[in-house]
């Protein structure tokens, strides 16, 4: 049975067998649940005490804790991740045998912030070597020990970026004089006009 | 098979036979405790104290124990052959099951801590991936170029290390067909039959 909220494959066993753990609690109690671990998702501080209060009323050992909090991080995430309306999620999660009231509950939270779900997602997608810090200076060299009166402009980058494998901050210093720096300028500001044309 | 003690092996466990089996009883159990967590020669200094004898003799006869075991456990030897390897050593009924006892006991751990001493190979930890199309460069404009650049997380021993690769998306195909055709080889007639045997 393919789901669109698993991106139309097969919905994993685990997730079948911890849906009827989430049956368990009340479905006011699992739409708590439900803030908490979208809290979670986007990076805030979750609750635990929050969390273990609200399924201490159905006896949840710690094991079924992490097994329910586990469940609505997957659902949630992976429903933002293939951009499912909530309308489809309740239906899907309702064929899944999830009561009504419980999807319900969880729609609501995942329709309220299915938009800041999809922009963390995007902010933690794979990208390579971010640019972390650029720093500039304009030196005027008067004289250097090759000729007397040199009288030219000349731009020191610094440039901190991430290095692609290790995670790690590579600093990249270079000096850059006038002319090479307006090639510099001239080709970016091409890129620029290009990315504006494609937003 | 039976375990063929060296002399030297003889001599430091005949230490043992000296003292009382309550306190071979805790030498045993010292033995494991440093086989699990490594060891500590003040221990060895305490308990040559209590027992009037020299350091380097218990020394001897918890280290000795320390290499019975192992030894033991890594031929996975069964009980018979254990006694009647340790009854080269000529200690008495007692002793003889008090090692026995000690051996059966802590067999299944130390097997599986030895099992993690091995060599072992970097291997997989996550892969995050993103596909992209090339639309222009510095010297090309109006290209189509689509690529895969995927950034394979491993793990060594427990440390974290990156790859980042590339790739079009003819070359994937390949490489998943190359992969399925990899895992179809377990279900081969030939791959059966070996595994049938090993079970």
């Amino acid at each position: 049975m393919r789901f669109r909220f698993c991106g139309d494959l097969d919905c994993p066993d685990w997730v079948l067998a911890e849906i009827s753990t989430l049956t368990r609690i009340s479905s006011v109690k699992m739409k708590l649940l439900c803030v908490q671990v979208i809290r979670d998702l986007l990076d805030e501080d979750i609750d635990y005490d929050k969390v273990a209060k609200l399924t201490s009323d159905a006896k949840f050992d710690s094991g079924d804790i992490k097994a329910s909090v586990a469940v609505l991080s997957f659902i949630l995430s992976s429903a933002a991740k293939h951009d499912v309306d909530s309308e489809s999620l309740s239906s899907e999660l309702q064929q899944l045998g999830l009561p009504k009231e419980h999807t319900m509950g969880l729609c609501k939270s995942y329709e309220d912030k299915h938009t800041a779900l999809q922009e963390k997602l995007k902010e933690s997608s794979l990208r390579l070597g971010r640019l972390e810090a650029v720093n500039w200076r304009v030196d005027y060299t008067l004289s250097s020990s090759e000729l007397s009166e040199v009288n030219e402009p000349i731009v020191q980058l610094k440039l901190q970026s991430q290095d692609p494998e290790s995670g790690s901050t590579d600093t990249t210093v270079v000096s850059v004089t006038a002319d090479k720096f307006r090639v510099l300028l001239t080709e970016l500001k091409q890129a620029q006009a290009m990315m504006n044309a494609l937003q | 098979m039976l375990l063929v003690l060296s002399d030297e092996h003889k001599e430091h466990l005949g230490f043992l036979s000296e003292v009382d089996p309550v306190v071979v009883g805790e030498f045993g159990r010292i033995a494991v405790e440093f086989l699990k967590k490594g060891s500590n020669s003040k221990i060895y200094e305490g308990a040559a104290r209590k027992l009037n004898v020299p350091t380097q003799s218990v020394q001897y006869g918890v280290e000795g124990l320390m290499y019975l075991l192992t030894e033991s456990s890594k031929l996975m030897i069964s009980e018979v052959d254990f006694q009647d390897s340790v009854l080269v050593l000529g200690f008495s009924e007692e002793l003889n099951t008090l090692l026995l006892q000690l051996y059966l006991e802590n067999r299944v751990e130390l097997r599986h801590i030895q099992s993690e001493l091995g060599p072992s190979l970097p291997c997989y930890h996550n892969l995050e991936w993103r596909f992209d199309v090339q639309l222009a460069s510095r010297t090309l404009r109006q290209q189509v170029k689509p690529t895969v650049t995927f950034k394979l997380h491993l793990e060594r021993g427990g440390v974290r290390s990156a790859r980042v690769l590339q790739t079009d998306p003819a070359t994937l195909l390949h490489l998943i067909q190359e992969l399925e055709r990899a895992l179809a080889e377990v279900k081969s007639n030939h791959c059966r039959r070996i595994l049938r045997n090993i079970k």
